[in-house]
């Protein structure tokens, strides 16, 4: 925090966070005001970059589900669902139906239950209550942790049943699965997963009543939207967002450029001639809400929640509104689930792109690859939810600053950082990504 | 940094020990592990103080620390700095999952040229500061006990911990994961059906959950305590492995460890770091 | 065998056998097909018999393949052995807790008893293995009590060989291929162009027992053959040979035969022979505290000599070479088992070949050695 002279419009302020906490990976904060004037703010990745998509070149294309899923141990289900979409695509296979899409989607609803629960309660939950962490919280509040954590156990549960393991699952392949897990064992979550949709549901009028910052944000939304009428977005669809654009995954790197900024290890994603624009919960639930499923949609609804939800700190009410459809949704699953006659089918390279996208918990994640006619991957392209959503987190934070500017700098720190954890950013994924600094001048 | 005032010795069983808990080039799923221990978290919170866990809190307490774990490998010069001062700040320091025991995947740039990696992931790589390999944190500072994995285990991780604070040496065993495979009953892969399986080189603690799975163990917990690649190799050749393929199983989260690097060594003929024709 | 304890059973009425052994509160353990091999599971039908499976074992390598015929036992021994029941795999001795005075009280001791077990299918070499194993575990003046538990009551109901496999060496042990005794019933599975049925023997009086509920007759002249030459065909077809004579002297005498140091080229010390053998008991009994340090379990568990950890004692572990690990190994089970226990520790099963990743098959191993003396440049 300095004052530096020669400025004319008053004293130089910043605000600045070096080590971000309670988000995925290491990111810090930089916001500098002249006067009343916000100058700069800067979402900082310094988290070193990993080059995945160099080092995939060369690797087969059978590989990339668990290269990739390496990537990010909080949403690796993720990874793994673009990964390999991504490669049936280049090879000309779909899995838009059956007990395999089922499985894929019952898999992917374990890891947002998890992943939301981690982030609704340990991460996000502390903000507006006014601890540190969800440790100290759990002091206080011990019987609404306990029930996070049991409902994230759920999650996990599911995850390591269809995918052998919580973290970096092994049982996703291109083309379906290693095994397929029977019914007998589907149905032991049954009774984990009853009691995560009654939490989910209590979390979500829990949710509501939290004590929100009034701000209203309406960024550009982009989320895949799926072709059934009564299905959310998780594992396919076309990229729809609420000012008009309708894109094949396909052509996802017509429409969207990143650039490479010096504050940041992560790449900066925008839309081209457009801008900024915002993926994940906030950006689904605007574009779905008629696809929720009915106890989801109801649950919002009685939380007072519209159709659209444009205070960004309300996104953990939107997130207790996904754990309730993603719990409902696995039960579902498990309720109509036939064992397929085989886990997986053939899938044979041939030389072509391929193009996979698919809801992550905290957003779209866009795989492309361009493999050889033996399988060799030529070139990789990824784009984490998190990169997509930089530049509208920091234009969160500036309206953020511009509102709150009377706070105290510990205050307004904390609000800032409030702002950037509402998007759950998952900086491991995005470095490819992030710091915090607030300079005032 | 002094310790506070009233801090007693570690020995002292009454004061709690603090724990603090380190991220490097990873991708976090290792120290998630930690907080997926849902039944435990809370009892563990209880029965240590934790010092500095960036992901669960936003309390930071000063060091020393009596425990650190530390997740990720070393990939740029200030990383390498920063463990210095984690290892001065630390009684006991623990290294977590195979980016901090083996340089994790992000090392398979040891086997290739860093500046052409930089410019295919980033457009303007003048702003990446980077070293040119990714290397595990006991080649920069002393480390007291490694647990491998990609990812950890959470119930050995539980055990390291639980057996720190009971003085005793943590039971995690560097057998072959077959050791694991066949107590579980499972029908080995490589004999009943002719899967390439590394899991005789690789070490046991993921409870052997690949064969489970019908598919063979891909070596995530890196080499076990005697690996004989050369002759898994010549076997796996046997059932249908190119040179290719060898090169790929042993260059994945563990091909910064000396066993694997040199398995995958042994079967390229191609320029290093080169992709094939 | 006396001729007049034969009867025989129809395939057709083989069903009857699950529902005496239920009546009499047994679980029976039994062959069935699961990944791609015959293992032993709990099952309650004959359907869940590997119906018209059989195998194919070499070193290092083991399928399955369809029998032209319906036969419910015509395969060899598989990657299990009822060594998982005899000393299952992980087992929690003890747990407690600690007491405000620093003591332990133990928690609700473990059950000393375990499931009234029927092994339905076991062979001569499994037979004799079981004893074996008894005698290491139950043989000495100290016993495990829940090693005695799980050993008594346990119905053996046994299926004589009526083929041999590659990997096979019973006869070379004096183990098999036909069983005498260490059952309760054992039966012969003949099939023939228009019948399908079972001869029957009765071992004990408990088998005698079962035996009345079943639908049975007695074995006629025709029916004896036949389980006899099945007999005779198993014998015939050992594909494998260990020459046993002076074994115990011979490995004594080749301690540092070059031998080893080839092997350990090839071995990948990573225990599955010693996994698989129905005899090899070797075990670690380890301790779990929790995070509180308020509760204590004790478990044991398997463990192998190939292991590191296993020889370790304080200064390192004293087998510390893939070399010396093997030799222990086959020292052990081949000889000097007969000085500790009274007999070979090897039954000649065959699966430590057939299981071991890369083949390393204990008879030629042992030939190599015998072999090397023959040359005479490995004696002194």
């Amino acid at each position: 925090m300095s004052a530096d002279g020669g400025t004319q419009g008053g004293e130089t302020r910043i605000i600045r966070t070096d080590y971000l906490a309670r988000v995925e990976g290491e990111g810090a904060m930089y916001v500098r005001l002249d006067g009343r004037t916000v100058e700069d703010v800067k979402l900082r990745i310094y988290e070193p970059p990993r080059f995945f998509e160099a080092f995939l070149r060369g690797r087969a294309f059978t590989e990339a589900p668990d290269l990739t899923a390496r990537i990010c141990g909080i949403c690796p289900v993720a990874y793994q669902m673009s990964a390999v979409r991504a490669m049936e695509d280049a090879c000309g296979v779909t899995i838009d139906e059956g007990p395999l899409r089922d499985l894929r989607r019952l898999l992917y609803c374990g890891e947002w239950i998890e992943s939301h629960s981690l982030h609704v309660y340990m991460l996000h939950a502390p903000d507006f209550l006014g601890y540190p962490g969800a440790v100290e919280m759990a002091r206080d509040h011990a019987g609404i942790v306990e029930q996070g954590l049991q409902m994230k156990k759920a999650g996990n549960a599911l995850m390591a049943v269809v995918g052998g393991r919580e973290v970096h699952p092994i049982n996703v392949r291109v083309g379906g699965f290693y095994k397929a897990p029977t019914r007998v064992q589907l149905r032991t979550l049954l009774e984990p997963l009853e009691r995560a949709r009654e939490t989910a549901l209590a979390t979500v009028g829990w949710a509501a009543e939290l004590p929100f910052p009034e701000v209203e944000r309406t960024p550009e939304l982009l989320a895949l939207s799926d072709p059934d009428p009564g299905s959310y977005p998780i594992d396919r669809g076309r990229i729809r967002s609420d000012a008009g654009l309708d894109i094949a995954p396909g052509e996802f790197d017509e429409h969207v450029v990143e650039e490479h900024v010096e504050h940041s290890n992560a790449l900066h994603a925008r839309l081209r001639e457009r801008g900024s624009y915002l993926t994940g919960p906030l950006a689904r639930y605007g574009l779905s809400h008629a696809q929720l499923r009915p106890l989801a949609r109801e649950a919002a609804g009685e939380a007072g929640l519209g159709p659209l939800c444009t205070n960004p700190f309300q996104s953990i009410v939107v997130r207790a509104v996904e754990l309730v459809q993603a719990s409902d949704e696995a039960l579902a699953l498990i309720e109509a689930y036939e064992e397929p006659d085989a886990p997986a089918v053939e899938v044979t390279p041939r030389r072509a792109v391929g193009h996979g996208a698919t809801e992550a918990p905290r957003g779209l994640l866009y795989h492309r690859y361009e493999i050889d006619e033996d399988g060799t991957i030529l070139d990789a392209r990824i784009v984490p939810p998190t990169s997509q959503n930089q530049l509208a987190i920091e234009e969160d934070l500036r309206a953020v600053v511009e509102r709150d500017l009377d706070l105290p700098d510990e205050q307004l720190s904390l609000r800032c950082e409030q702002a950037i954890r509402n998007h759950d950013p998952c900086i491991s994924c995005a470095t490819h990504f992030l710091e915090l600094t607030v300079e005032r001048g | 940094m002094s310790a506070d005032s009233n801090q007693t010795p570690a020995k002292q069983t009454s004061a709690k020990q603090t724990l603090a808990v380190w991220k490097f080039s990873s991708c976090d799923g290792c120290q998630l592990s930690l907080l997926d221990c849902e039944d435990e978290l809370l009892a563990l919170a209880d029965r240590l103080r934790i010092a500095y866990f960036l992901e669960a809190t936003s309390a930071v307490a000063e060091g020393p620390y009596d425990i650190s774990i530390v997740e990720g490998s070393i990939t740029t010069p200030h990383d390498a700095e920063r463990i210095r001062e984690v290892r001065r700040q630390s009684r006991t320091l623990i290294t977590i999952g195979a980016c901090a025991t083996a340089g994790g995947i992000q090392a398979l740039r040891n086997f290739g040229d860093v500046a052409e990696f930089t410019s295919i992931v980033y457009a303007s790589p003048d702003f990446i500061s980077t070293l040119s390999t990714s290397t595990p944190i006991s080649a920069h500072v002393p480390v007291d006990f490694e647990l491998n994995g990609c990812p950890i285990n959470k119930v050995q991780l539980l055990e390291v911990i639980g057996a720190h604070l009971a003085g005793r040496r943590p039971r995690v065993r560097g057998h072959s994961v077959c050791v694991e495979c066949k107590r579980r009953g499972t029908v080995c892969v490589m004999v009943a059906h002719g899967t390439p399986c590394l899991g005789p080189v690789t070490h046991a603690g993921c409870g052997a959950i690949c064969p489970a799975y019908d598919r063979g163990c891909y070596g995530c917990f890196g080499p076990m305590e005697s690996p004989n690649t050369a002759a898994l190799s010549a076997r796996m050749a046997e059932l249908g492995s190119e040179e290719i393929d060898l090169v790929r199983v042993y260059r994945t989260f563990n091909a910064g460890s000396a066993a694997f690097r040199e398995a995958s060594e042994a079967h390229e003929h191609e320029p290093a770091g080169g992709a094939p024709a | 065998m006396s001729e007049s304890a034969s009867h025989t059973l129809e395939r057709q009425d083989f069903d009857e056998l699950f529902g005496a052994l239920a009546r009499r509160g047994y679980t029976v353990v039994g062959p069935t097909v699961r990944d791609q091999a015959i293992v032993y599971e709990e099952i309650a039908s004959s359907a869940e018999l590997p119906i018209g499976w059989t195998d194919e074992q070499e070193a290092g390598h083991y399928r399955l393949r369809r029998r032209e015929d319906a036969a419910l036992f015509g395969y060899n021994v598989g990657p299990h052995s009822w060594k998982r029941y005899q000393l299952p795999p992980e087992v929690r001795l003890w747990r407690a807790r600690r007491d405000a005075d620093g003591g332990l009280t133990e928690l609700e001791p473990e059950p000393r008893t375990a499931p009234r077990y029927a092994f339905l299918g076991a062979r001569s070499c499994e037979l004799h293995a079981m004893g074996i194993l008894d005698r290491v575990l139950l043989g000495g003046a100290h016993t495990d009590p829940a090693d005695r538990a799980r050993r008594e009551d346990v119905l053996v109901i046994a299926v004589q060989c009526a083929q041999a496999g590659n990997t096979c060496f019973c006869s070379s042990m004096g183990t098999g291929p036909t069983a005498e005794s260490g059952f309760d019933i054992a039966l012969t599975e003949v099939l023939e162009q228009d019948r399908h049925y079972f001869v029957l023997e009765v071992g004990s009086e408990r088998g005698g027992e079962l035996l009345g509920e079943l639908r049975h007759a007695p074995a006629g002249q025709h029916e004896r053959a036949a389980a006899s030459a099945a007999h005779d065909r198993a014998a015939a077809q050992m594909g494998r040979e260990l020459d046993v004579t002076d074994i115990r002297d011979l490995l004594y005498r080749n301690l540092e035969n070059p031998r080893w140091e080839e092997v350990a080229e090839r071995c990948l010390s990573c225990g599955n022979c010693t996994m698989v053998c129905p005899t090899c008991f070797c075990t670690s009994v380890e301790d779990v505290t929790d995070l509180a340090g308020e509760h204590v379990e004790r478990h044991q568990r398997w463990d192998s000599c190939f292991t590191v950890d296993y020889s370790h004692i304080h200064g390192g572990s004293v087998r510390a070479s893939t070399r010396s690990r093997y030799r222990q190994w086959m020292t052990h089970k081949l000889a000097t088992w007969i000085d500790q226990f009274g007999s070979s520790g090897c039954v000649g099963c065959g699966r430590c070949i057939a299981w071991c990743p890369v083949g390393i098959d204990i008879t030629e191993e042992a030939r190599a050695i015998r072999d090397s003396e023959a040359v005479g440049d490995a004696r002194p």
